[in-house]
């Protein structure tokens, strides 16, 4: 009962027809992503700003928990960004090297922003999509569900969480997650709607093809464009939002620090002249959000299956 | 500037308009110290945060008791100094055995609608703030102040009515204590202590606080209650001491934000806020007429968890001291909060009436000897390089005690090589670890309820429900319970703080200072009084 | 239409009532308690406390003795934290402030939002569409933590046009900074869908047929592709709104305007249970509220879709 050597190889063929074919689609989404100058500037400014945040440490002068106790407090005016003393961009008010706290801050907060996009895009895409594809009944539970998860006093899951898993990293991106996929499901839902009434949804439904296949071959490709610009929307709503979870005593914990919560504390002190407390934090925020909206932009374009 | 000048013209025409215009005319001086008097007198100050209430019975905090000593008026207020003076009451006698007190009051004291304020509305207000009907958290205050039956009112095994406050007649009130309590008439300036208007209270239940509904005995009527925005209060016709209030209108801001609060401060909008942490040196040079630092009545500290459950290195007398040696209170004091504050070797307030501070042998060394002994003992306890320290730090999530952590856990690393993890909870979080002891070393803060040594020494007896570290000494418990009785309990003081400063169960770091911006133009501020007891009625306001 | 919109008015009770028992759990199973303080109050006092707030009573009683009250009276019971006053009191005076600049942040939000999108994509890749993305991340990066104090630095410290909090019963002037820092970061989020999603519209088919018959710009951005670009946003601005209505804690701390987002956080640090519900209960209604509201929108603005 062996299958014969002809459909073997027929078999064969098609796999490596299928594979090509793979191949020249993403290679093609490949090919238009790096013609779109902006994208691929910003790509370049994404790994400089990554690079900066895995070796940066490598030249700073002091670890980031150092204090100096002469630049401390009151005399924080004294911690001016300097190349002599080693201070690259100044000190904290709290006596410690900034040049090693952006860092080391810059690091965690793109951590955070890719990995609450990620949760969002990942989650929050095939639950709304799921939902405005079934419909219905399904469609009624799944969306009340995140009604209610939207309403809950987010505040006490995260105390909660604090209490039951203790302080750690890990405990910060689950948080950031729950919140992240909410309004993402939202939106892909409300796209879901009406995407499944067009044609070719139509024909796959009617050709028999299965449901989970639908999604993820027919429905979610076309979400692509709102999903990807929505998840660089995000990138900087969740950096922002991990600084006000670690004010409230999760996730980041002194000596460890993010861009949040530098750009927070640099607010505080700005209005007395220390500048440069907020300016490098914010610069690196700033240049890593331009990034992310350019090269998800490029990817929105290069993706769009319309778009050919 | 349009705004602005818009904004204070309606404020002075409502102020003419409402108060007869008795200190409006520009010229008016001070009757006492002839200044020139300002012909806007009005005071508006910045609070953090909402008070949880402004009826006298249940009043707790104390921006909440500043309100309330305007709005109302209890037996004795306290003068810039904190000494007592006459308020509805005018003298009293205690009894040869101290049991009974006996309140002569005033017979021209009237409530905002006119009725004179009787002893009748002291007893009635006594009563409510102890009955388990109002369920005042500071109902214990009335057992704290050894009132008759004060403790089975509050649990519900008797009726009020049983409470020893009786009303003579009108002008006669009768207290009498359980025990002799010397300090008893220093506890009447107290809010607790307030009296209340029976009717309104009957008539309008917890609803008679609004502006609409209260009816009050003190220099100021509540005109405007917007919660966590602003609270005005105006000048009472009906106060019998009207003619002598200057002040026109007070106004609480609720500001959350310390540093909002100052540019608001700067802006002009507002005449006293606090200084944010660490701006007291910049601000005391840009404006020294403004910026001023007088001693606060509390203390901070750092706890070590004594419990036998808690890490074992920390039940090691000599780690916990040399942990306390390498903390440099200067750098502290002068750099991280710099703002008046004092470096603490001992528990208790520096500033504390009739409390000489011993002399600990700690805080005549310089810290360079301080750091040697610490490394001694620590190396003495078999830690080192090769064996480093690790401890848990906590603290309550708020900008300065973070900063106060993070230089203090560098000190212990750059010094002793302790590596610490610093952990911030949010409040609720905090007291619950704290209480059930989740911790290596814990924040601490506490503010004196009383001017003497042992509001503070009192939370090193061994069964204290304050005292969190679990410290057991029985000498330290019989020395405390001796200086209850004793006239002159200063060595028992002495001994207790030596006690702390050898086995420390805490580390002492720094004594509070009060740090504020006030207007050039408002006088009359009790600088002196150690518990910042201020009344609007004793403000006022000079002209430029 | 109209059987759908009763259906879910329908589900929305249980949703809530979901929402309560979840919130329930969740508060008391936080550590601490509303009348934990760092001095620990005398049993006795505690017990009076407990007994008048009803804390005294079994879990699963306090949840019916609530929703009990909330149907049959619509009394969300006391404050626990503010003795003077009820849930309903702190609702009564929080949510008209918070309404009122949510409101408005949300009609700029929207209107600029929605024109600069709009704008960006029919001229994709001029100086306009690099002005509006450019605006719209600029507004993005500053985070209304950042914006609010530099607001009050300038217009209330430096040019003293401006006061710097309050609310004074919504004078317009106490409008202006709480109007500007919620809706920024918002109107970048709305531009920046809005821009993407036209994009999305303007390739397609039948909207490049329209351009071929020779249609005017205008007439075919308003008549024909409006509405299809228009879906997403929607779906975005249901959750936005109820956030800008509710979730406005920055704008509270910093211009002191008594608005609800301030009590819903400090409600929860202080353990205040039954403002923490109150708030909850509001907010999932809103939520429950403008997520119907959208798919209605969405049914007449796209009339294939079926629910």
């Amino acid at each position: 009962m062996l299958p014969n050597k002809a459909a073997v190889e027929g078999v064969g063929d098609a796999m490596q027809l299928a594979e090509v074919k793979g191949r020249s689609l993403w290679a093609d989404a490949r090919t238009r992503f790096f013609r779109n100058k902006a994208a691929v500037a910003s790509l370049v400014m994404l790994a400089l700003v990554a690079g900066f945040a895995l070796f940066g440490g490598t030249i700073a002068q002091y670890e980031n928990d150092f204090v100096d106790f002469s630049l401390i407090g009151s005399n924080a005016y004294l911690g001016v960004p300097s190349v002599d003393t080693g201070h690259y961009f100044g000190t904290d008010s709290n006596g410690r090297d900034l040049f090693a706290r952006t860092v080391q801050g810059t690091g965690i907060s793109l951590m955070v922003g890719v990995v609450g996009a990620l949760v969002a895009v990942i989650v929050g895409t095939l639950y709304g999509a799921a939902a405005g594809y079934y419909g219905g009944r399904i469609d009624g539970i799944m969306m009340r569900t995140v009604d209610v998860l939207m309403s809950i006093p987010f505040m006490f899951v995260l105390i909660l969480m604090l209490v039951i898993f203790g302080r750690s990293i890990f405990m910060l991106f689950l948080g950031i997650g729950l919140i992240s996929w909410l309004d993402m499901a939202r939106i892909a839902r409300g796209q879901t709607l009406t995407i499944k009434n067009k044609e070719f949804v139509e024909v796959a439904v009617a050709t028999g093809v299965h449901p989970i296949k639908i999604i993820l071959r027919h429905i979610v490709p076309n979400l692509l464009g709102i999903v990807i610009v929505y998840a660089t929307l995000l990138v900087p709503n969740m950096i922002i939002f991990e600084s006000f979870i670690s004010f409230l005593g999760l996730g980041v914990q002194e000596p460890a620090t993010s861009l949040g919560a530098l750009i927070n504390e640099g607010s505080r002190t700005m209005q007395f002249g220390y500048h440069w407390q907020i300016a490098f934090p914010l610069f690196f925020f700033v240049v890593t959000i331009f990034a992310f909206f350019f090269v998800g932009d490029g990817l929105r374009d290069a993706l769009d299956p319309k778009d050919r | 500037m349009t705004l602005k000048t818009k904004l204070l013209a309606t404020t002075s025409a409502f102020l003419i308009a409402s108060t007869g215009a008795l200190y409006a005319d520009g010229h008016a001086t001070h009757p006492e110290t002839g200044e020139t008097l300002a012909s806007d007198q009005t005071f508006t100050y910045r609070v953090g945060d909402e008070s949880p209430s402004i009826d006298p019975g249940l009043v707790e905090d104390t921006d909440g008791a500043d309100v309330v000593r305007d709005l109302f008026e209890g037996l004795y207020n306290q003068d810039a100094e904190g000494n007592l003076v006459p308020g509805v009451a005018l003298s009293h006698e205690a009894s040869d055995d101290g049991l009974v007190y006996t309140f002569t009051l005033r017979d021209n004291a009237k409530w905002s609608n006119g009725d004179p304020v009787t002893a009748g509305d002291f007893v009635y207000a006594w009563q409510r703030a102890a009955s388990p009907e109002l369920a005042s958290p500071y109902s214990w205050y009335v057992e704290l102040m050894s009132i008759e039956n004060g403790a089975a009112v509050i649990a519900g095994d008797i009726d009020p009515s049983e409470l020893g406050v009786t009303a003579v007649d009108d002008t006669t009130l009768e207290v009498r204590l359980s025990q002799p309590l010397p300090y008893f008439a220093q506890m009447v300036t107290h809010g607790t202590t307030f009296p209340v208007h029976q009717a309104t209270v009957e008539e309008y239940g917890s609803d008679w606080v609004l502006p609409e509904n209260m009816v009050s005995n003190g220099a100021y009527v509540l005109t405007e209650f917007v919660p966590q925005e602003k609270l005005v209060r105006e000048r009472n016709p009906m106060y019998w001491d009207n003619e002598n209030t200057i002040l026109d209108t007070v106004t609480k801001l609720v500001v959350l934000d310390e540093n909002v609060a100052l540019t608001r401060y700067l802006a002009g909008e507002m005449d006293r806020t606090i200084v944010p942490a660490g701006q007291f040196p910049r601000l005391s040079e840009e404006f020294p007429d403004q910026a001023v630092s007088v001693p606060r009545a509390c203390s901070y500290y750092y706890m070590f968890n004594l419990r036998d459950a808690a890490p074992e290195e920390l039940q090691n007398a000599d780690v916990r001291k040399a942990l306390s040696l390498a903390v440099d209170r200067d750098i502290i004091v002068e750099n991280v909060l710099a703002g008046g504050q004092e470096p603490a070797y001992t528990f208790t307030h520096w500033a504390t009436a009739g409390f000489e501070t011993p002399d600990i042998p700690m805080a005549s060394m310089t810290q360079a000897d301080r750091n040697a002994m610490a490394q001694e003992l620590l190396a003495g306890a078999g830690y080192g390089p090769d064996n480093p320290l690790s401890i848990d730090l906590v603290y309550n999530t708020n900008e300065s005690h973070k900063a106060v952590a993070i230089a203090i856990s560098q000190m212990w690393k750059q010094t002793l090589g302790v590596e610490t993890t610093l952990a911030n909870q949010e409040w609720q979080t905090f007291l619950e670890a704290r209480g059930n002891g989740d911790f290596d070393v814990a924040r601490g803060g506490w503010c004196a309820d009383y001017n003497e040594a042992s509001t503070f020494l009192d939370l090193m007896q061994s069964e204290s429900g304050y005292n969190d570290s679990k410290y057991v000494n029985a000498e330290v418990d019989g020395l405390l319970a001796e200086a209850k009785t004793s006239d002159n309990p200063q060595a028992n003081y002495d001994r207790v703080e030596e006690f702390i400063a050898q086995d420390t169960p805490i580390i002492p770091i720094y004594h509070y200072a009060s740090v504020y911006m006030y207007a050039e133009t408002l006088e009359g501020w009790p600088y002196e009084n150690f518990e910042q007891n201020w009344y609007s009625k004793d403000l006022y306001r000079i002209a430029e | 239409m109209l059987s759908f919109v009763f259906r879910r008015l329908a589900v929305a009770i249980p949703t809530l009532l979901i929402l309560v028992i979840l919130s329930f759990v969740l508060m008391y199973s936080a550590p601490g308690g509303p009348f934990n303080s760092e001095r620990p109050l005398p049993p006795e006092v505690l017990a009076n406390i407990e007994a008048k707030y009803g804390l005294d009573q079994p879990f699963w009683k306090q949840i019916v003795n609530y929703v009990i009250g909330v149907v049959t009276q619509f009394d969300f019971g006391p404050s626990f934290q503010y003795k003077d006053r009820s849930v309903n009191d702190v609702i009564a005076q929080g949510f008209p402030v918070t309404l009122t600049y949510g409101f408005w942040s949300f009609v700029v939000a929207v209107s600029v939002g929605v024109s600069l999108g709009v704008a960006a994509a029919i001229k994709q890749n001029t100086w306009l569409d690099y002005l509006a993305v450019g605006v719209s991340i600029g507004a993005q990066v500053l985070p209304n933590f950042v914006m609010a104090p530099i607001l009050l630095l300038v217009f209330t410290l430096w040019l003293g046009w401006l006061p710097g909090g309050g609310w004074e019963g919504g004078q317009w002037n106490y409008l202006i900074m709480p109007v500007i820092a919620l809706s920024t970061s918002y109107m970048a989020s709305i531009a920046r869908i809005t821009r993407s999603s036209m994009l999305e519209v303007l390739n397609t088919n039948f909207i490049r047929t329209a351009r071929a018959k020779g249609l005017p710009m205008r007439r075919v951005i308003w008549r024909h592709a409006m509405k299809p670009a228009i879906l997403p946003v929607l779906s975005y601005l249901g959750p936005a709104f109820v956030g800008m209505i509710t979730g406005s804690v920055i704008i509270d701390v910093f211009f002191s305007t008594g608005g609800i987002g301030q009590f819903f956080v400090n409600s929860a640090f202080n353990r205040d249970y039954s403002v923490i519900m109150g708030i909850t209960i509001l907010v999932g209604a809103l939520t429950i509220l403008f997520n119907l509201l959208v798919d209605i929108l969405y049914a007449w603005i796209d009339p294939k879709i079926r629910y």
